[in-house]
């Protein structure tokens, strides 16, 4: 491909209804983002135990991540070396070995070749087991959430998350131990490119009102307001958005976090009680943003809503499909009833059955399948909501937008996608390192708005 | 289903395979108000648990309630879900869907007087817009108890077959 400026356009905060379709597109895709960042594969506290395994997937490759007695992580490609059978089809479980059915190679919890059968008499012992270990995976954890990456050139997940780290850890790096996924997870087919919901998670304040009129209707409380987008809403208020380095993002709405929970009077105590060692330890913004509702997308394909809890990893599966897993994500400290009673609230919003994810099944599926037109597929998709108004802050790391409703997030989103899909290698991204957020030209944008909120006399 | 229980006589079985009828019908109609005023009970649990794939030798126990679950409803919570459709402002039912229900295999025992244990195959055939077609099979464990001239289930386990979901959501009673 001659470069992506046709497919996303930073400027006029534009994309090509191409990065939804083509199969060409998909392609570069698998090669040079999915191949090359850091992907979601779980949680500790899905493999506490030494011999804890899941099967999950990065993109469209099936893997397995296993915890080794000596604590650490192992994660290979579910696929033996031998004439490429699947090795594992559990979930999940505990074992020392992993045995292919076919023809019974086995493999030890770290991936390598350690039996095959017959292998005196049939194998003249003339195999070398050595080099016929399971494709490792690198793999590294940042307060307790456990990533894969392909790519010996790609910068420490550490470095990956960058500036988003300031973020995650307001939520992640709290007092009482961050936060913890529960499984077992939901999964389910649907039929749109994973960018849809990726790009609706990291920025997608304005759909709320109008996708999920009725079930704002239906929980009441503090987000009602939002039911059917009324014009009296004071939306720069009501929070904030942000987007970061390597295209990771979220809006927030403050004082939210469990305003989708119905039954959330063990969560309320929680944050009650907690909120105070969070500002204690992390200062009073980032106590801010332990109480808001977040709707959040790690780039490329992992989003979550810190609040409402449910925790989703969008695995492709070509251009015009993903499988979604859902997890919720509950804060360590919590009392075991408080975590169920989470659960039940998140999967009940955001499960495959939820009163709000519901809403979004078709504007994922139907937003990607409208491009079989070839007409329909040569326009263009637009995100320019509050541009402009958003830039550099004093406080926040990263480019700050003025309201949650806005699409700050989503040109950070593309910008990423944009550098990572021209760029022939990591080299190459870390050479932008420097000047990546020029596209925001408003730099006094915070200064001269912060400025003008001091100078307003206070009532 | 090891107890040494009877299944119920004939007529009482006709009458819960009328009323599990019935049942489908008002869902097919989207009568969802009275479907849940006149079959649901009030102490409701409506439960659709999530069932790993686990290999034969894994000793943990099933899922309970307790654990991750599509449905985990009591009464108010199914009502918020019924009311929701209701709202009129439910674009991905407008215009409605189409959903049909196949309900086979109506085996019922008596544990109580006026109490039942009913276990029923399900089939949901799901249509919408112009051409997209889901097909759902599910296990379905119910207790029922006799209420005026019908029943109401108070106990209601929905296990589905397929552990990745086809579908772009689970938004149906079943």
């Amino acid at each position: 491909m001659n470069g992506s400026a046709a497919l996303v356009d930073n400027a006029n905060a534009s994309q090509s209804r191409r990065v939804f379709w083509d199969q060409d597109v998909y392609q570069l895709e698998l090669e040079r983002i999915f191949s090359r960042c850091w992907l979601m594969l779980g949680h500790d506290s899905l493999v506490p135990k030494s011999g804890d395994f899941i099967t999950t997937y990065m993109a469209e490759d099936r893997v397995i991540l296993s915890r080794q007695p000596d604590g650490s992580l192992k994660a290979f490609i579910n696929s033996c070396t031998h004439r490429g059978n699947q090795v594992c089809h559990a979930d999940s479980g505990s074992a020392k070995a992993f045995v292919c059915n076919y023809h019974g190679w086995v493999f030890g919890q770290d991936g390598a070749l350690v039996d095959v059968p017959m292998e005196e008499r049939c194998y003249h012992n003339d195999l070398d087991k050595s080099k016929l270990g399971l494709t490792q995976i690198r793999v590294e954890t940042y307060k307790g959430f456990i990533f894969g990456c392909h790519d010996p050139e790609a910068p420490s997940l550490e470095e990956y998350l960058g500036d988003f780290c300031w973020y995650l850890d307001s939520i992640w790096d709290t007092p009482d131990g961050g936060m913890e996924l529960l499984g077992p997870p939901l999964k389910s087919t649907l039929a749109c490119n994973w960018k849809v919901p990726t790009e609706n998670f990291v920025g997608d304040g304005y759909h709320v009102g109008w996708t999920h009129a009725a079930a704002l209707q239906m929980i009441g409380g503090e987000l009602s307001g939002l039911s059917g987008n009324r014009a009296d809403m004071p939306f720069d208020d009501l929070g904030l958005q942000f987007t970061v380095r390597h295209g990771h993002g979220f809006g927030l709405i403050h004082n939210a976090a469990s305003s989708i929970h119905v039954k959330r009077d063990g969560y309320v105590k929680y944050m009650d009680e907690t909120r105070g060692a969070v500002r204690e330890k992390l200062g009073p913004e980032r106590e801010m943003l332990y109480v808001g509702h977040w709707n959040t997308s790690i780039f490329p394909n992992c989003s979550f809503l810190y609040g409402t809890n449910t925790f989703k990893i969008w695995h492709p599966r070509g251009p015009h499909e993903i499988e979604v897993w859902t997890y919720t994500m509950v804060p360590k400290g919590a009392d075991a009833e408080t975590k169920r009673s989470m659960q039940r609230e998140a999967i009940r919003s955001f499960g495959t059955a939820g009163t709000l994810e519901s809403d979004d099944g078709e504007n994922m599926s139907s937003a990607t399948y409208n491009n079989q037109g070839v007409i329909t597929r040569r326009g263009r998709m637009n995100s320019s909501m509050g541009l402009n108004r958003e830039g550099p802050h004093p406080v926040f790391p990263g480019i700050v937008g003025v309201s949650f409703i806005g699409e700050t997030s989503y040109r950070g989103f593309y910008r990423f996608w944009q550098e990572m899909i021209d760029a022939p290698d990591w080299a190459a991204v870390k050479a932008g390192d420097a000047d990546w957020d020029k596209m925001w030209t408003n730099r006094n944008f915070w200064p001269d708005r912060l400025a003008a909120q001091q100078a307003e006399p206070q009532d | 289903m090891t107890q040494a229980r009877k299944t119920v006589g004939m007529e009482l079985h006709h009458a819960i395979v009328s009323h599990y009828s019935a049942e489908a019908r008002m869902l097919q109609n989207q009568q969802y108000r009275e479907w849940f005023d006149t079959v649901i009970a009030e102490d409701i649990h409506y439960w659709m648990p999530v069932y790993e794939q686990r290999f034969v030798r894994d000793r943990r126990p099933e899922p309970t309630p307790g654990d991750a679950a599509i449905y985990n409803d009591d009464y108010g919570e199914l009502k918020q879900r019924v009311d929701r459709l209701l709202t009129g402002q439910v674009w991905m039912e407008d215009p409605p869907s189409r959903i049909r229900y196949f309900v086979t295999n109506v085996e019922a025992f008596e544990t109580a007087p006026g109490e039942f244990e009913v276990f029923s195959n399900v089939l949901v055939h799901r249509n919408r817009r112009q051409s997209e077609v889901y097909v759902h099979t599910l296990g379905r464990e119910d207790k029922l108890r006799k209420a005026g001239e019908g029943f109401k289930v108070f106990n209601r386990k929905l296990i589905l077959d397929a552990r990745v979901v086809q579908d772009k959501n689970l938004y149906f009673f079943a």
